[in-house]
């Protein structure tokens, strides 16, 4: 939505005697709260359904009393927020609400940011008029993250809502407590909304909802950031500390191109080490979700590091000779820029395969599209309402992009198409209106013009284009079934915004010239608009930055990477590097967002920066002192660090950094290409793809995050191969043990690159799918 | 006098004299202390020094220990000669001036049968010679707080100026009357004098009084200790001094308050005469022992004067009362 | 406001007394009067008197008054705070810290540190907890603010010692266990301490 749109979509409402603007069609509460007015709510969350478990977000609308989390705003509505009847209710809600609760507020871990707890005070709750027997309810561990304790739970349902509308994997749901039943003589007594929501507490509590005692899901812990009371809680973190000893360093999380907002909670590690520890990681979660590998991928820094002087003089000596720099994505801008420098000035070459392939794809776009920049973000996704993803792994390459697929499907009665060689069981869950299909690799330019053949104006279409559009055909060979047609155009009934998701798959294609082709042309020609997945957490940026070199021999330098002389933050380098929760600096997210990210853990050793220095001579001080120098022709701003925002304001504007400026150019002719039928793979085909959580070595360094370094397979298939496996490539073999992904489903298998040491880039080459033999050991 | 007092006996007996009186004098001066403080003690409700010997009796022995091995700092911008040197001037008074006091009754060491003249030197000018020294012994204060360069120091020697001189003068009158009774200056003349068993307090019962607040005064007891009133001035002429320096002018002060006790015993109260039953050195170990407590009782009960006050006693109210005190004793003696 | 209106402002009525002092002496012959009279009053002895017969109290009648601290102590106010204890439950003999940090936050001089953890019970454990004496400054927040009587200021104000850590511990400072039946329940801030009776005493300054 541009800003002129919003300007003519604002109405005018009033709130307690005062006249604000509100979008039209937001709800109440949202529109209270963007111009900061104050509406109690328990249960609500942002940008998923509402669940009314609470009642206490009651206003009075034009004389009615409504719940202000789900009634619209309307022009010209009168909101009246306190009318002694609401306060009347609001505090009899919460004296339900305490009623039973344990009383252990000094050992909660909530103390203190507990929203009962404030609520309670806020509605100065000094007595409790109800009473009901308690019923015994068990503390439960239902994954190797999350921690339940039923008896402090207040059923607000917003970790079953966040699951199900933000998340996708509806892990968690409400179910019967047993709960001795409300006396009927209260439901004339006390205040109607507070009986009803009693009556609905009384009977329910959390359970994982495939039944057993374990939840089945990616384990993001987003659960545990929307709990409003210490119900939910990491089973790391609890009891470890209190919320007000902790320090919050804003940041950006490191781990995929999502770059979420993220906060390093840090305290010192124990009494007789008083160095700052990372005891968790919370988010702003009303307008941002993590996944595991943020939430609990935090302890990945390089410990313990001291200037070593004899070290850098051989770092020194190892850059003067270098003639190829390998690097990963997980580095910042201004790392990116000296890489940049160093190749300008001292003729090294670069090398970093996931953002040159990224680059290539992203310079293709340009000149076909006359755009340096993809068309959408993700944040346009979600509102959305009909979103097609294709050659990405959506579960496993990046959670924001899924978390926003589903989020379609759940909040603006959307649809989606979801086209990947690789089977997903997951993804089908998400919303009724999902077709699958599971395509041949290779096959992704016929995904393409199926696409064109169902959005675009014909007329406009090159007549190559149009020779090769059989629908029939096209659906037959994608794998769809005869039904097609029907389910199709009962998915695309009132859909007005279309997206379109693509990933890593096309980035490693063969074809990718031509599949930058086709998308410039169903761009142009139908209303869908395209995002892209940029393959590794500042993948983006490094290809906006930095002038990446396909192949180079000799001497190497490896930052975080193989190479002759190891600069690393892993702590296994010839030198020691600050990993990316010891650095400041800049990211560029997928989202087009360059994001400031601070300084968590205290780091002594040497930085890029100082090597650059060294180098080069360069009179900075600070790794921040690049931050405005990053090239405004690629789309940056000349701003300094210190003064970039870093937050969201209450109406869930996003203030963190600044948006990448598109730059336009003339649009290069477009010639698409045949398409051959024939280039798909046959046989065992292995799959370059991590699992869920991990994301690189540094999310593997993480405490919490159990993911291994392992063959994924469909339950079917890795049943067929066996415990352990070797698997062939054309350049070499790899021995994994098998694990069962459970919502993978068909014979492809996936082979993690989160190990960098591993050099899987090197075995997939130039694909991210490979014909492998696959063999028991 | 004997015939075994050949001179050069009595040239051995007079340099073993001395050194007794140094070695016994600084010994109780220092013992001095010990009873001062426990007897100070006592009167407040307080044990005193308790820890160092039994009763604290080694106290003495501790504390001189550490004075002698104190550091001696003398301060950068001193005159150094003269704040080496004032220190011994108070001491070396103190202790010439015992030199003409007697203590004991004359006796005569058994077996060898030396007789013994208690007195190292029974100068026949014996009382002006003690009251000049010590007057001479002011010169030690008086140049310790002029050397030291202190404001405090100076303002103490400013104060033993003004004091020591001014009570010269009623320390002197006072004894007028009764040198004018007994007609000569030698303090065994004096003893002689009271040997019939009256004390010549009863007959100067003033010039007594005088002497002993003039007494007092000069050997810088409370309630005339001006010279070091540390509420006011710090330490007075001692500021700047520590260790064995600062030692010695204290001993000189417990010197001379033993010296005025002496003078004040055979001047006034009977010398070393036997009394009843008790024989001489007893009596007169006993006067000097109260005179040495009644000192210390005395800085136990009373306040301190002001200067001003001190200056408006001496000159308007004690040197009135000594002067009419030797005219009424001259008309007196005229009379009888 | 001005001094004017400072200087008229109602105070109310009041009812000073003025004493009978005599005036002092006006001319030279008034003053010498006073001398002379000062003189011959004994006021003097009625000081050496006090002085001798404190002495006769304290030598023979023993009314000394020292205490010989190290040999000797007076006993110190149940409320006096000096180092602290952790208390024990009376009947279980587990001790009472629940460890919520109030403690440490409440602590002004930031010396309280502790570290909790997840035990195998599901309860909060406290593993370690320390105090650093070197910076308490004794002020009882600690105390007032635990909600479960745990910290209670104890009457160990001897503190000096050749380390810190000698009683800065948890251990150090709980009740031993086989002490617990000694353990005093602590009052609570601005109760009458029990032997607040003995403490009242007739002014000592009779004279």
């Amino acid at each position: 939505m541009s800003e002129i749109e919003l300007v003519k979509n604002m109405i005018s409402i009033t709130i307690d005697g005062k006249e604000y603007k509100a979008k039209e069609g937001e709800y109440i509460l949202n529109a209270a709260r963007a111009n900061d007015i104050f509406i109690p709510a328990i249960c609500y969350l942002t940008r998923c359904s509402p669940t009314l478990a609470c009642r206490i977000c009651l206003v009075e609308a034009d004389g009615k009393q409504v719940y202000s989390c789900n009634a619209r705003v309307k022009e010209g509505m009168e909101i009246v927020t306190t009318t002694p009847n609401i306060l009347e209710e609001r505090r009899a809600i919460m004296e339900v609400y305490d009623v039973n609760h344990p009383l252990q507020c000094g050992v909660c871990d909530q103390s203190g940011e507990c929203e009962l707890q404030n609520y309670t005070l806020e509605l100065a709750v000094d007595s409790q008029s109800y009473s009901i027997p308690d019923t015994k309810r068990e503390t439960k561990n239902w994954s190797s993250v999350l921690h339940y304790d039923a008896g402090l739970c207040i059923v607000c349902e917003r970790c079953t809502t966040v699951c199900k509308d933000m998340i996708g994997d509806s892990a968690i749901k409400t179910t019967k407590r047993g709960g001795s039943a409300l006396d009927k003589s209260l439901k004339g007594s006390m205040p109607k909304d507070a009986y009803a929501m009693w009556n609905k507490l009384q009977k329910s509590i959390i359970a994982p909802s495939n039944g057993t005692e374990h939840t089945n899901c990616s384990d993001c812990g987003e659960c545990i950031a929307v709990c409003p009371v210490g119900a939910l809680v990491s089973r790391d973190f609890q009891y470890t500390t209190n919320a007000w000893d902790l320090k919050k360093i804003p940041a950006t999380c490191a781990h995929c191109s999502s770059g979420c907002q993220i906060y390093y909670e840090t305290k010192p590690t124990s009494i007789s080490d008083r160095r700052e520890k990372i005891y968790r990681v919370t988010n702003e979660w009303n307008y941002v979700s993590l996944c595991g590998a943020g939430r609990f991928g935090y302890d990945f820094e390089n410990r313990e590091v001291k200037k070593d002087k004899e070290a850098f003089k051989r770092a020194i000596e190892a850059f003067k000779k270098a003639k190829v720099i390998n690097f990963t994505s997980v580095i910042t801008n201004e790392e990116a820029l000296m890489l940049q420098t160093l190749k300008e000035k001292l003729g090294v070459k670069l090398i970093n395969r996931e953002a040159r392939a990224f680059q290539i794809f992203l310079d293709f776009y340009k000149q076909y599209s006359g755009k340096s920049l993809y068309s959408l973000d993700f944040k346009e996704i979600m509102a959305s309402d009909f979103v097609i993803s294709l050659g990405t792994s959506l579960r496993n390459d990046n959670p924001n992009a899924r978390y926003a697929f589903n989020n379609v499907q759940k909040m603006n009665k959307g649809a989606g198409l979801y086209f990947h060689p690789v089977g997903d069981t997951l993804v089908p869950t998400f919303g009724r209106n999902i077709l699958t299909f599971a395509h041949k690799v290779g096959h992704e330019e016929a995904v393409l013009l199926l696409l064109i053949e169902l959005f675009s104006n014909k007329d406009e279409l090159p007549d190559i284009v149009k020779e090769q559009l059989d629908r029939e055909k096209l659906v037959e060979l994608l794998g769809g079934d005869s039904k097609f047609e029907a389910s199709f155009s009962k998915i695309m009934k009132k859909k007005e915004k279309f997206s379109l998701i693509v990933g890593e798959d096309l980035y490693f294609h063969p074809k990718a010239k031509n599949i930058v082709k086709l998308i410039t042309i169903l761009e142009k020609t139908s209303p869908i608009k395209v995002a892209m997945i940029p393959p590794k957490t500042n993948s983006l940026g490094v290809a906006l930055i930095c002038d990446l070199d396909d192949e180079a021999k000799g001497y190497t330098i490896g930052y975080n990477a193989l190479g002759d002389f190891k600069f690393s933050a892993l702590g296994d380098g010839d030198l020691d590097a600050p990993a990316m929760n010891q650095q400041e600096g800049t990211l560029t997210n997928m989202h087009k967002r360059v994001t400031p990210t601070n300084v968590a853990l205290e780091y002594n050793g040497y930085t890029l920066h100082d090597i650059v220095k060294e180098l080069l001579n360069i009179p900075t001080k600070y790794t921040i002192d690049w931050t405005p120098k990053l090239p405004i022709n690629k789309g940056f701003k000349s701003i300094d660090f210190d003064s970039l925002p870093n937050g969201y304001s209450n109406d869930g504007t996003e203030n963190r950094g600044y948006l990448l400026t598109e730059i336009t150019s003339e649009a290069k002719e477009i010639d698409v290409d045949k398409f051959d039928e024939n280039i798909a793979l046959d046989g065992d085909i292995a799959y370059r793809c991590n699992p869920q959580r991990q994301f690189s070595d540094f999310t593997n360094k993480a405490h919490q995050i159990f993911e291994e370094f392992a063959l994924y397979a469909s339950p079917k298939r890795a049943e067929a191969l066996g415990k352990r496996v070797v698997v062939e490539f054309d350049s070499g073999n790899l021995e994994l043990d098998v694990k069962i992904d459970e919502r993978m489903d068909g014979d492809i298998v996936a082979v993690p690159d989160f190990k960098s040491d591993k050099n899987i880039y090197e075995l997939f080459g130039a694909s991210r799918y490979q014909k492998v033999i696959i063999r028991e050991v | 006098m004997d015939a075994t007092m050949l001179p050069e006996v009595t040239a051995v007996g007079v340099i073993i004299k001395a050194i007794l009186i140094l070695a016994i004098i600084s010994a109780i001066a220092g013992f001095g202390t010990y009873i001062e403080r426990k007897v100070l003690a006592f009167m407040q409700r307080r044990l005193g020094p308790q820890h160092v010997g039994p009763y604290g009796l080694l106290q003495l022995a501790a504390d001189g220990i550490k004075l002698f091995t104190k550091e001696d700092i003398i301060p950068q911008h001193a005159n150094r000669l003269i704040f080496a040197v004032a220190p011994a001037i108070t001491a070396a008074t103190a202790f010439i001036a015992l030199g003409a006091v007697p203590v004991f009754p004359d006796f005569t060491i058994p077996l060898v049968d030396v007789y013994v003249p208690s007195i190292a030197s029974d100068v026949n000018v014996g009382i002006l010679f003690v009251l000049g020294m010590m007057a001479a012994g002011l010169y030690g204060p008086l140049l310790a707080g002029m050397a030291q360069s202190n404001k405090w120091g100076l303002l103490g020697s400013a104060r033993t100026a003004i004091q020591f001189l001014s009570y010269e003068v009623v320390t002197g009158l006072s004894l007028l009357a009764p040198i004018m009774l007994v007609g000569s200056l030698s303090f065994v003349d004096f003893n002689n004098y009271q040997s019939d068993g009256t004390w010549l307090v009863v007959y100067q019962p003033v010039a007594f009084i005088l002497f002993l607040i003039a007494g007092y005064a000069e050997t810088n007891r409370t309630p005339f200790d001006l010279l070091e009133h540390e509420a006011e001035i710090v330490s007075g002429y001692v500021t700047e001094y520590s260790g064995m320096r600062w030692g010695m002018f204290f001993i000189g002060e417990y010197a001379n308050m033993i010296t005025i006790g002496i003078i004040a015993s055979i001047v006034f109260l009977g010398g070393y005469n036997d009394w009843w039953i008790f024989p001489g050195w007893i009596m007169i170990l006993a006067k000097i022992a109260f005179s040495f407590f009644f000192m210390l009782w005395v800085r136990a009960a009373w306040p301190h004067v002001r200067p001003d006050q001190l200056m408006w006693l001496c000159w308007k109210v004690l040197m009135p009362l000594a002067v009419i005190n030797v005219v009424i004793t001259g008309i007196v003696m005229m009379a009888g | 406001m001005g001094l004017e209106k400072f200087k008229d402002r109602n105070i109310g009525t009041q009812n000073y007394k003025k004493l009978d002092l005599t005036h002092p002496p006006k001319s030279g012959w008034d003053r010498f009067k006073q001398v002379v009279s000062r003189t011959f009053k004994p006021e003097l002895c009625i000081g050496l008197w006090v002085t001798l017969r404190e002495m006769i109290n304290a030598l023979f009648r023993g009314k000394m008054h020292t205490t010989q601290y190290p040999l000797e102590k007076l006993p110190i106010s149940p409320r006096y705070r000096a180092i602290h204890e952790m208390l024990r439950l009376l009947e279980s003999g587990h001790y009472r810290c629940i460890g919520c940090g109030l403690c440490e936050k409440i602590c002004i001089s930031n010396c309280i540190s502790m570290e909790t953890r997840y035990d195998e019970n599901q309860r909060k454990e406290v593993s370690e907890y320390t105090i650093n004496f070197g910076r308490c400054i004794f002020c009882g927040y600690c105390a007032e603010v635990c909600p479960e009587l745990a910290i209670v200021h104890g009457g160990r104000y001897e503190t000096a010692s050749e380390q810190r850590a000698s009683f800065s511990l948890f251990e150090d400072m709980l009740t031993p266990i086989d002490k617990l039946n000694l353990q005093k329940e602590y009052q609570g801030f601005g109760a009458i301490s029990p032997n607040a009776d003995d403490n009242i005493k007739k002014t000592p300054l009779a004279y």
